[in-house]
């Protein structure tokens, strides 16, 4: 049945409804379908004719994709608004990463190390301790967040199935923050409180330099790509594929 | 000075209305839905049968109608029923289309009761 009404939802998704609108809709025409099929086989014919029939009877493809088209409240955000959810959604979606990074660290620090200035290359303890696996999982969550956000943001944008402009837009902006990122964490000395801060976008000084930056960029790029660019190779390789079929 | 509604299109809303008479007094599925229509108005008014379902998600994001999923002899199927709100809407609607038909009637009838246009 996913075949049957794949038009449509190419269709639908392409103008930009909500998938699960589309869901939803599709749910109910399979529905639908199965019902009229069942009605015209009881009326004496065979499936075949039966499903003509149905189909014939559910409408044309085009009707059925403009009834829900022409509601623009069933259109998606993305479809809305693509600048503001590729522009600005990656990069607080990776804030609020950092921020949930930053929270793992500042617990870690109080309680495995709570007489310590830093809480960055000071820890003596064995390899397999709790400790030492408590910081090192930070890390690699610290590390594999732009990847991760970015891999749902090619997710949402194939799912949807929306201009390439748009989520590598977004990847852009995810890989050059998550490569001009940078964490501190240090003690005051007057009330002995720990504090820790991040910055972003920052090249000279106190950042990095901006070959580094770059060529960090680039990986983050290629790595949270990779999902949409796998999805977009595919359909590319089904269109030619089904293509070739009808050819020969 | 007190604003006048138009019509844009004389048959906007209508399948609105029917939807929501229908389901005043039971619970139906897309399909009951459609067939009762056919049933009731003597196939008179036709629908593509896919198309009531934008119309039915639509009245149910108005607050209009309520829709819960049932299963039914094996089969799991969205059943949708009115509102309160949609009470109202149906009282709206129906008051509009009564008017409608009035004022068609009587520009068919030349404006005085019994006198058709020939």
């Amino acid at each position: 049945m996913a075949t049957r009404f794949h038009e449509l939802r190419e269709r639908l998704l392409r103008a930009g409804v909500a998938p699960r609108h589309v869901r939803r809709y599709l749910g109910e025409l399979t529905d639908h379908f199965a019902d009229l099929t069942a009605e015209e086989q009881r009326a004496g014919g065979s499936l075949s004719e039966a499903q003509s029939a149905a189909l014939a009877r559910l409408g044309k493809t085009e009707d059925l994709a403009q009834a829900l088209i022409e509601q623009s409240r069933f259109r998606s955000w993305c479809a809305r608004a693509p600048w503001a959810m590729f522009g600005f959604g990656p990069l607080i979606l990776l804030g609020a990463a950092y921020l949930v990074a930053c929270l793992y660290l500042w617990c870690g620090w109080n309680f495995f190390l709570p007489g310590t200035d830093t809480p960055f290359g000071t820890l003596l303890a064995p390899t397999y301790s709790l400790a030492n696996m408590y910081f090192q999982a930070g890390k690699f969550y610290y590390y594999s967040a732009p990847t991760l956000v970015g891999w749902t943001i090619g997710i949402v944008a194939a799912r949807q199935r929306l201009k390439a402009i748009w989520p590598t837009l977004g990847l852009g902006l995810i890989a050059w923050m998550g490569a001009t990122a940078r964490i501190h964490a240090s003690r005051t000395a007057v009330t002995g409180h720990g504090h820790i801060g991040m910055e972003f976008f920052l090249l000279g000084h106190s950042g990095p330099t901006l070959s580094q930056s770059l060529l960090s960029a680039f990986v983050l790029f290629a790595l949270a790509m990779f999902p949409y660019l796998v999805w977009r190779l595919r359909g590319t390789f089904v269109g030619t594929l089904t293509l070739m079929r009808g050819l020969f | 000075m007190v604003a006048r509604e138009t019509n844009p299109n004389f048959m906007n809303g209508v399948p609105e209305l029917l939807i929501l008479k229908l389901l005043q007094q039971d619970e139906m599925y897309g399909y009951e839905i459609v067939q009762a229509i056919r049933d009731r108005t003597g196939a008179v008014i036709a629908i593509g049968e896919g198309v009531v379902y934008p119309v039915l998600h639509g009245l149910e994001r108005d607050g209009a109608l309520r829709a819960r999923r049932k299963t039914v002899n094996g089969r799991n199927r969205i059943y949708y029923s009115v509102t309160s709100r949609g009470k109202r809407r149906l009282a709206d609607l129906s008051r509009n289309w009564v008017n409608l038909k009035n004022a068609i009637q009587a520009m068919l009838m030349g404006g005085q009761r019994g006198d058709a246009i020939p």
